[in-house]
């Protein structure tokens, strides 16, 4: 698996794209309701899955063990949304750590790890 | 050759800025490129303090808040120019003169302007603002802002020759090189 992060509109689907030689259908983007298609090459929006989960009272890294042997060959694609002042909501504080803990897990688990920066590709593992 | 700079706040962006573009210009001629119009005096305060920052640093002012590319002609565009900043410019663009609603074709005339001093300018400096990673969900204007900022943040990392992250005066080469 290879997950892509980086702040808002730094270019992490465009890169994954052309990286992975992938479509825009074989993209999922997760919206903030129902479950991620866990087949599809590559799943975006991850923070908003985060999201969803805290909404719905389930841990998202739970969510994502459970179906590891499904994303184990994905990419993965997650905002980061981390370097903001603590949020005033306690749903928005809640939903920053979850998706938080789903990065590091899931980047504990990466074979790669890249961070986008306005365009450009960095490697972070 | 051509930089661009972008972090958080107060990280050292416009200092680094001003050195690159000082070692940049040799003995040439260096501009600095004005882009804020001060509304206040919290504004008014913040422009004394970058310009005793750079005194004594040989940069000849050029006050462009719009229509960056015009910087090439008030001065010689063979020098070096330091744009402090993108985020400026686009906010003077966007909302000419006080108007309430933004120019929708804001975006791509800065983007054009900056890309053209990237391009004819003998050496130039591009200081962005990095606001793209907090948990907030913005209003449709702030978030309009945000993404045509990344978006001309993305055509001038495509476009320069090296580009600088800094954190907290630390620099993080993403492409080129550089050292000091």
């Amino acid at each position: 698996m290879d997950l892509i992060i980086g702040g808002a509109y730094q270019g992490k689907r465009e890169y994954a794209m052309s990286r992975f030689a992938l479509g825009e259908k074989d993209i999922f983007i997760c919206r903030g309701d129902g479950e991620p298609d866990w087949s599809a090459r590559c799943i975006a929006g991850l923070e908003s899955f985060a999201l969803r989960c805290v909404r719905e009272g389930v841990d998202p890294v739970e969510l994502f063990r459970a179906h590891e042997r499904q994303w184990e060959n994905s990419v993965l694609i997650c905002e980061d949304i981390f370097c903001g002042v603590v949020p005033l909501g306690a749903e928005n504080r809640a939903w920053r750590e979850a998706a938080g803990r789903l990065c590091a897990y899931l980047a504990s688990q990466a074979d790669s790890v890249t961070r986008m920066f306005c365009g450009l590709a960095g490697r972070l593992k | 050759m051509t930089v661009f700079i972008s972090g958080g706040v107060k990280s050292g962006k416009s200092s680094l800025a001003q050195r690159c573009a000082l070692r940049l210009a040799g003995g040439g001629k260096r501009y600095y490129v004005a882009t804020m119009l001060p509304s206040d005096d919290e504004d008014r305060a913040r422009i004394r303090r970058h310009v005793a920052d750079r005194a004594g640093m040989g940069f000849e002012t050029l006050e462009v808040p719009r229509r960056v590319e015009d910087c090439l002609s008030l001065g010689d565009h063979r020098g070096t120019f330091l744009v402090d900043s993108v985020t400026a410019l686009l906010l003077n663009e966007m909302y000419p003169d006080g108007a309430v609603e933004a120019d929708t074709g804001a975006a791509r005339r800065c983007a054009e302007g900056l890309l053209k001093v990237a391009m004819d300018a003998g050496n130039a400096v591009f200081v962005s603002d990095y606001i793209y990673s907090d948990a907030i969900k913005y209003d449709a204007f702030t978030e309009r802002y945000r993404a045509d900022l990344a978006s001309i943040d993305r055509a001038l990392a495509a476009a320069c020759d090296t580009v600088l992250e800094l954190c907290a005066g630390c620099v993080t080469v993403h492409k080129g090189v550089w050292g000091e």
